[in-house]
C-alpha cells in the first residue's frame, strides 16, 4: 500500500502564535496538517511533498463552538466535523449545519477531520463551503502580519486552490444568525447513498416579514468547478413570489452559470485529481443535476422559510 | 530524524521512535505487532484500519503516528477479556457476520464505538454509523443484525 | 427431507474466533526474519517495444539487494491454459514488448519498502511506442496493431456451441427479437490486495511461497512453469485470504517475481500490491459485446436462440477463454431451448487482461437472456413469470450434447419468488419489480490446467483418542469451505466438529485440490472429504461388526459418537472405543482414509447445476435517473444446505456484488489507463445502499453431491444486474442494454424515451 515517501521536518506547535511563526518561516515549502484526512492521502499518492509539516491538531485554543451576544456562531478552525455534528447548540440554532455534517463522509472521517481543514483543501465537491456560502459565512485568517476576514464565497479560487497565502492560517469560521422567515436547504447528489457528491446545491431564502415575497436569496453550487455562488440564478428569484416555475428557471440558469470542471485546474496534482472527477459523469449530466438540485433545495428552503 | 512517540495501546504503555512520515497504522502493525487492523485502500475509503483513539473511531491510515502522541488506543486485540470474547465478537460469530474477515476488526471496533455512544441504536442508526466500512463478502445486513443483537446482549449484561 | 446431525445445522465459522480477535494471519500480515520488500516496475504505455532497460543506478542504491528484468528469468512463458501451450502467452517480466499499462518490466528487492520504491524510479527503460487498440471490434480489423506475434486479427480464441438447427427453427417462430448489448468490466476489489511472500532455501533448492490465492495448486504449477523448477520443489501455502472472487485463481507476476528475487538474494521477499495496482493491473471481468436473437411461438415456447459475443480479452489469455465458453453455455440456461447456437470470439486488446470474476460469464449471460425474455414476454403479451415457467428446465433434462441436469429446483424457486412478489403488492408510480431466473455449475469439468491428478483429494487420519486430522487443499476465502468440509467429515463419521482439526491449503502436506473456482468445493472437495471419511467409517464398522457378532444382514450406522445397528440402536459401541480397537487391529498404525473425486460421465460442463430465481424492487427518480434498491428476494436451489448461515451469507454477499455490477460498479478507462483505480472512485455498495434481502428456502437432493449438496457461491452473482434492469424497465419503461445502470445512463435512456414518444 502507498506510504509517504518523502521525509519532512515535523513541528507540533501548541499555540497559534507558534504556528504563525513557523508558517512565516516555512510556509512556502511547508503545509499545515490538521486532521490530514485529505492532506495525508495526497502525500501518500506523491501528489504533494512538503519539506515541512506543521501539525496544528494539538492547538486546543482553536477547538471551540461559541455563540456570542451579537448572535454570530463562531467555530474554531480545528473543530472536528463530529463535534459540529453533535453540538446541541448547533442543532438548536443552526440545524442545517448538523444536517450537512451528518452526511459528510464517514463517522471515522468526521471524528478526526476538521471544518477548517476541509475548507482549506478546497475540494471541488466543497463541503462545507457551498452551505456556508449561502449562510453568509466568513472566515478569519491570521498571520504574523495581522488578521483578515473574508467571505467564504471568495475563498475558493479553483479546484484545490483557495485564497490563503503561504504564511496564513485559517483560525475561525463565522456564521451569522439567520434572519426571521429564513429557510435553508442543502441537497447533494451521489451515486451511492453517502459519497463525495457529483454536485450539490445550497439555497437560502428569506421571505418578506409580511408577504411571501423573496427578500433575499443565496444559491451556491459545488463542482462548478468548485464551490460557487450562482448569482444569475439568484436574480431569477429575488423580489418575486417564488413558485415551481421560477424554481425550475432558477435551476436552469444555475446549470448554465456553472463553470466546467476541467477548465480551471491548472497545476500538476490538481489537474490529475480533477480529471477523474470530470470522467465520473459528463459535464452535461452534471448540469442537469444542478438544475434539479437547485429546484429541490429551493422548494425545501421555501417551505422552511414559510414555517419559520 | 526520528522522534519519540508515546502511546497507550490496549492498556499497555509503549515508547517507540518513529520517522515523522510514519502512519499510525504502521506503528501498530509493524512496530507493536498488532496486525488486527488492516490496510485495505489508499484513499481513506474502506475502514479496515479503524481503531479507537481516545475513545473515538478513526482511520489509522490517515493519521500520522505522531499526531496520536500521548493518546490511548484500542485495537481489536484489546477487546476480548483474556479467553472471554466481547459480546460484539460473540454476536458476530453467532450471526455469520464475517466471511473473509479482513474488514472484521475495523467493523467490530467501530461497532463498539457506536454501542458505547448509543447503547440502543435503531437499524438505521447502525447502518449510518457503519457506512464508512466496506465489506466485499457479506452484503452488510448480517453484520447489522449482529450489532443489534450485541446491543441487546450488552444491555442484558448491564442488568 | 433427510435430517442429519451436523449437516443442515447452523454452525459457527471454525475460523471465526481467529478472525474476530484479529489473530488470523493473512499473507498481508506475514513477515519472516531478514525479509526484503519487493516492488514491480510497470509499463506506463499500453503497447511498446522495450529497447533497453538500465538498472545500474537502481542497483547502486543502498539497501537494494537485487534488480531483475525479463532477461534474468528462465524466459519461460506461462499461463493457466496449460492444455494449449499456444495460449500460455504470459511472462512474469516482459522481455520484448509490453501490451498493457501495468505490464511488469522489472522487479527490485530492498531492505525497506520506501527504498524499493525509490529504486523503481531509478530504473531507466527506453520504449519504442507502438500504436495501441482498446476496443475488441477495432482490434479484430485487418489494419489493427498486432498485439501477439503470429496471432492474426488479434483473435485469441473462438468458441462455438451448437445443437439443433437454428436457421430452420427461426422460420417457424411466431415472434423473433434481436437485442444488442455492451457489457462493461468490473473489478474484484477484495479487501486484501494481491500479495506474495517467497522464501528460497539454498541448502535444499526448495521454494516456499505464501500467497493470497484461491488455489495453491495452480500457483504451484504456474511457478514451476515460469521458474522451470519441479513442482515438487515448490511448496505453496495459503494463509487466511481476505477475499478473492475469481481474481486470485492463477499465478501472477508478483508471486513469480517474489520467487525469482528470493532465489537471487537468498532472502525471503515479499511483494504487496497497492490499491491502484489492484484495480488497474490485476485481472477484471470480461467486457462483452453481445447480439442475441430469440424466436418463440405465440404461446411463449422458445424455439430457437442465437448468441454472438465479441469479448475484450485485454493483453493476455488468462482465464478469459473460459469466461467466453461459459457465457455461451449460460446463455442457454435455465431454459429448454431446442435449437441453439453460440459463437464467441475473444480478441486481444491493449487493456489489462480480462479473466474470471465471480460468475465467470454468468452475469453477462443472465443479463442479456433475462432482459430479453422480459421484453419478449411483453411483445407476445404473456406474463413474464409464465414465460419462464413454460420454458424452465426440469429434473433430468438433457442439454443436447452438453450436460444432464439431475436435481433442478427451478420451478420451486419461481413459485417462491412469485409468492414474494405478490406480497409486495401494488406498486406506486416509478417503482418496479424485475424478476430473473438463472442456472449455474457446481464446479467445472473443463481441465484447462491439464492436471493428471483427481480434481479433489482428501485425507483423514484418526488418532487413538478419536481426534481427526482432516487434510484438504480446498481454499477457504471466507465463503466458509473449511467449516463445510469439517461438517461433512463429522457427519460421515458420526462425530462432532470439536473432534476435527483441519490442515488446509498447503501443497507440501495436503492432497491436490483444484481450489476455489467455479463454485466447486462443496461438491467436489466435499465428495473427496466424504469419501475419505467413508473409508475410515468402513474400517470402524468392520471392527464393530466383528465385536457385535450379529447376522451379516444387519446394517450399521455411525451417529452421535456411536456405531450401532440401525434396527437395534442400543446394540453398539462408542466411536472412541472402536477407534482404539481399530488401531490395535492395525498393528498400532493410526487410521488413514483417503478419498478423491473427479466427475465422470457428466459431460464437459459440470457434474451438477444449481438454479434460482430472484426478484428486485426498485424506485427510479425520473428527474435524475437514480435507481434505489428497495427490496430483494432470492430462492436458490443448492440441493442439501450444509451450513444454513453460510448459504445465507453467500446469498447476501453475492447479491451485493451483483447489485454493484448492475448499478454502480464500472472500471472507467481511457486509452488503456484505468481512471478510477481507487475505492473512492470505484463505487462499491455500502450499508446504506443495500436493502433488505430475503432468502427463500427451496430443497432438492443432488445425487452427485455430498449429502445431496450443490453450490451456493457464484450462481448467486449472476441474477441481480438483470433483475435491476428488468425492474427499471417495469418501473419507467426504458430498455437499457448496458451496465451498470448508473443514474446518468438511466437519465439518458429516459430522455431518449421521452423524445421517441414525442415524435
Amino acid at each position: 500500500m502507498k506510504n509517504i515517501t518523502q521525509n519532512f521536518e515535523y513541528f507540533a506547535p501548541k499555540t497559534v502564535e507558534d504556528a504563525l511563526s513557523l508558517l512565516s518561516r516555512y510556509g512556502d515549502k511547508g503545509r499545515i496538517l490538521a486532521g490530514g484526512q485529505d492532506l495525508l492521502l495526497l502525500m501518500r499518492q506523491d501528489l504533494i511533498a512538503p519539506e515541512y509539516v506543521i501539525d496544528i491538531k494539538g492547538i486546543s485554543d482553536l477547538d471551540y463552538i461559541n455563540f456570542d451576544d451579537k448572535e454570530d456562531l463562531r467555530i474554531g478552525a480545528l473543530t472536528t466535523h463530529r463535534t459540529l455534528e453533535k453540538s446541541p447548540l448547533v442543532k438548536n440554532r443552526f440545524s442545517i449545519l448538523s444536517e450537512m455534517e451528518q452526511n459528510l463522509g464517514s463517522v471515522e472521517l468526521r471524528n478526526w477531520g476538521t471544518v477548517g481543514g476541509s475548507l482549506c483543501i478546497g475540494r471541488p465537491c466543497g463541503d462545507p463551503a457551498p452551505l456556508l456560502i449561502v449562510l453568509n459565512g466568513r472566515i478569519k485568517i491570521a498571520s504574523l502580519r495581522g488578521e483578515r476576514i473574508m467571505s467564504i464565497e471568495s475563498f475558493n479560487l479553483a479546484p484545490f486552490e483557495v485564497d490563503l497565502r503561504p504564511d496564513e492560517l485559517l483560525v475561525e469560521i463565522q456564521v451569522p444568525n439567520s434572519p426571521p422567515r429564513n429557510g435553508v436547504s442543502y441537497k447533494k447528489f451521489s451515486q451511492l447513498e453517502e459519497d463525495c457528491a457529483f454536485t450539490a446545491a445550497a439555497v437560502s431564502i428569506t421571505l418578506n416579514h409580511e408577504k411571501n415575497i423573496c427578500d433575499d436569496i443565496k444559491i451556491a453550487l459545488s463542482m462548478a468547478p468548485t464551490a460557487m455562488r450562482a448569482k444569475k440564478s439568484e436574480e431569477v428569484l429575488k423580489g418575486k413570489e417564488i413558485n415551481a416555475n421560477l424554481l425550475a428557471e432558477a435551476g436552469q440558469v444555475a446549470s448554465e452559470e456553472a463553470g466546467t470542471l476541467t477548465e480551471q485546474a491548472s497545476k500538476g496534482y490538481r489537474k490529475k485529481l480533477v480529471k477523474i472527477l470530470s470522467k465520473e459523469v459528463s459535464d452535461q449530466y452534471r448540469r442537469e443535476l444542478m438544475k434539479v438540485l437547485v429546484e429541490r433545495a429551493g422548494e425545501e428552503a421555501l417551505e422552511r422559510a414559510k414555517r419559520a | 530524524m526520528k522522534k519519540l512517540l508515546e502511546l497507550t495501546v490496549n492498556g499497555e504503555h509503549y515508547e517507540v521512535l518513529v520517522e515523522p512520515k510514519t502512519l499510525l497504522i504502521d506503528v501498530l502493525r509493524d512496530q507493536l505487532g498488532l496486525k488486527g487492523a488492516k490496510r485495505g485502500c489508499d484513499s481513506g475509503s474502506c475502514g479496515a484500519c479503524t481503531v479507537l483513539l481516545n475513545g473515538k473511531p478513526v482511520h489509522s491510515c490517515s493519521i500520522l503516528a505522531l499526531q496520536a502522541n500521548g493518546g490511548e488506543i484500542l485495537t481489536i486485540e484489546g477487546l476480548a477479556d483474556g479467553p472471554n470474547l466481547h459480546p460484539i465478537q460473540e454476536a458476530f460469530l453467532d450471526h455469520w457476520a464475517l466471511q473473509c474477515g479482513f474488514c472484521t476488526p475495523g467493523q467490530i471496533i467501530a461497532a463498539k464505538a457506536l454501542l458505547d455512544e448509543n447503547p440502543n441504536p435503531t437499524e438505521e442508526e447502525v447502518k449510518t454509523a457503519m457506512n464508512g466500512h466496506i465489506c466485499r463478502c457479506t452484503g452488510y445486513n448480517m453484520i447489522t443484525e449482529a450489532i443489534l443483537d450485541a446491543a441487546k446482549r450488552l444491555q442484558e449484561a448491564r442488568r | 427431507m433427510k435430517e442429519y446431525s451436523v449437516v443442515g445445522k447452523a454452525t459457527r465459522n471454525i475460523d471465526g474466533v481467529a478472525k474476530v480477535t484479529g489473530e488470523a494471519r493473512y499473507t498481508f500480515d506475514m513477515t519472516l526474519p531478514g525479509m526484503l520488500y519487493g516492488k514491480l516496475l510497470r509499463s506506463p504505455h499500453p503497447h511498446a517495444r522495450i529497447i533497453s532497460i538500465d538498472t545500474s543506478e537502481a542497483e547502486r542504491l543502498p539497501g537494494v539487494k537485487a534488480v531483475i528484468t525479463g532477461k534474468d528469468t528462465p524466459g519461460g512463458k506461462y499461463g493457466p491454459w496449460r492444455r494449449f501451450p499456444e495460449l500460455m502467452d504470459e511472462e512474469a517480466l516482459v522481455t520484448t514488448k509490453v501490451r498493457f499499462i501495468g505490464d511488469a518490466v522489472a522487479a527490485v528487492a530492498a531492505t525497506r519498502e520506501d527504498i524499493a520504491k525509490r529504486a523503481l524510479e531509478l530504473i531507466k527503460v527506453k520504449y519504442e511506442l507502438l500504436p495501441a487498440v482498446f476496443n475488441p471490434v477495432e482490434a479484430a480489423k485487418d489494419d489493427a496493431p498486432q498485439i501477439h506475434d503470429g496471432v492474426e486479427n488479434n483473435i485469441n480464441i473462438t468458441r462455438h456451441i451448437e445443437w439443433g438447427d437454428v436457421d430452420e427453427a427461426i422460420k417457424i417462430a411466431d415472434y423473433v427479437r434481436e437485442d444488442r448489448y455492451e457489457l462493461s468490466s468490473q473489478s474484484h476489489a477484495p479487501l486484501e490486495v494481491h500479495d506474495a511472500l517467497a522464501s528460497f532455501d539454498k541448502s535444499t533448492g526448495r521454494l516456499t511461497v505464501w500467497t493470497s490465492t484461491q488455489s495453491p495448486y495452480y500457483v504451484q504449477l504456474g511457478l514451476a512453469d515460469a521458474l522451470k523448477m519441479r513442482e515438487g520443489d515448490i511448496r505453496v501455502i495459503k494463509p487466511h485470504v481476505g477475499g478473492a472472487f475469481g481474481g486470485k485463481i492463477s499465478t501472477y507476476p508478483e508471486q513469480i517475481c517474489a520467487a525469482f528475487l528470493s532465489i537471487k538474494t537468498g532472502k525471503p521477499v515479499k511483494i504487496v500490491l497497492n490499491r491502484q495496482e489492484e484495480f488497474a493491473v490485476t485481472r477484471r471481468r470480461t467486457p462483452m459485446y453481445i447480439a442475441t436473437k430469440i424466436g418463440a411461438k405465440k404461446d411463449g415456447t422458445i424455439v430457437t436462440k442465437e448468441v454472438k459475443v465479441i469479448a475484450d480479452g485485454g493483453a493476455y489469455t488468462a482465464l478469459g477463454s473460459t469466461a467466453l465458453y461459459l457465457v455461451g453455455i449460460y446463455s442457454s440456461f435455465p431454459y429448454k431451448i431446442p435449437n441453439y447456437r453460440f459463437d464467441g470470439c475473444r480478441v486481444y486488446t491493449n487493456n489489462n487482461p480480462s479473466s474470471a470474476m465471480r460468475g465467470f460469464g454468468g452475469p453477462q449471460a443472465v443479463f442479456i437472456s433475462e432482459t430479453q425474455i422480459d421484453r419478449l414476454a411483453h411483445d407476445i403479451g404473456i406474463d413474464p413469470i409464465e414465460i419462464r415457467r413454460k420454458n424452465g428446465m426440469t429434473p433430468h433434462y438433457v442439454v443436447p450434447g452438453q450436460a444432464t441436469i439431475e436435481s433442478c429446483g427451478l420451478h420451486d424457486c419461481i413459485d417462491k419468488v412469485e409468492q414474494k412478489v405478490k406480497e409486495w403488492g401494488e406498486l406506486p408510480k416509478y417503482q418496479g419489480v424485475g424478476m430473473v431466473c438463472y442456472g449455474f455449475m457446481s464446479g467445472g469439468i473443463f481441465n484447462w490446467i491439464n492436471t493428471p491428478y483427481a480434481f479433489s483429494g482428501a485425507m483423514v487420519r484418526v488418532n487413538i483418542d478419536g481426534t481427526v486430522d482432516l487434510f484438504t487443499q480446498a481454499s477457504d476465502l471466507g465463503q466458509g469451505s473449511n467449516t463445510v468440509l469439517a461438517m461433512i467429515c463429522a457427519e460421515e463419521l458420526g462425530i462432532s466438529l470439536k473432534d476435527i482439526r483441519l490442515h488446509v491449503a498447503d501443497t507440501g502436506i495436503t492432497p491436490v485440490d483444484l481450489g476455489a473456482w467455479g463454485s466447486r468445493q462443496t461438491l467436489m472437495s466435499g465428495n473427496a472429504v466424504k469419501a475419505a471419511a467413508a473409508e475410515i467409517k468402513r474400517k470402524l464398522m468392520d471392527v464393530a461388526r466383528i465385536k457385535l457378532g450379529e447376522n451379516i444382514v444387519y446394517d450399521l450406522e455411525a451417529k452421535g459418537g456411536r456405531i450401532y445397528l440401525t434396527l437395534r440402536p442400543e446394540r453398539g459401541y462408542s466411536y472412541y472405543d472402536i477407534v482404539k480397537d481399530a488401531i490395535r487391529y492395525n498393528d498400532g498404525e493410526p487410521l488413514i482414509g483417503t478419498g478423491h473425486y473427479t466427475p465422470h460421465g457428466k459431460g464437459m460442463v459440470s457434474p451438477a447445476f444449481t438454479f434460482g430465481a430472484q426478484a428486485v424492487k426498485v424506485e427510479v427518480d425520473i428527474k435524475t435517473g437514480r435507481v434505489k434498491l428497495l427490496d430483494i428476494a432470492t430462492a436458490h436451489d443448492c440441493g442439501q444446505v450444509i451450513n444454513p448461515p453460510a448459504v445465507r451469507g453467500q446469498v447476501e454477499g453475492a447479491t451485493a456484488m451483483a447489485a454493484g455490477c448492475g448499478l454502480t460498479e464500472e472500471l472507467l478507462s481511457e486509452d488503456g489507463l484505468v481512471l478510477n483505480a481507487s475505492l473512492a472512485y470505484y463505487k462499491i455498495l455500502r450499508y446504506r445502499d443495500m436493502p433488505h434481502i430475503t432468502t427463500l428456502e427451496v430443497h432438492t437432493h443432488e445425487p452427485e453431491g455430498p449429502f445431496g449438496a450443490k453450490e451456493a457461491g457464484e450462481g448467486l452473482t449472476t441474477p441481480t444486474a438483470a433483475a435491476i434492469a428488468n425492474a427499471v424497465y417495469h418501473a419507467v419503461g426504458v430498455e437499457i442494454n448496458s451496465n451498470p445502470l448508473t443514474a446518468e445512463r438511466v437519465f439518458k435512456a429516459l430522455k431518449a424515451l421521452k423524445k421517441n414518444k414525442a415524435t
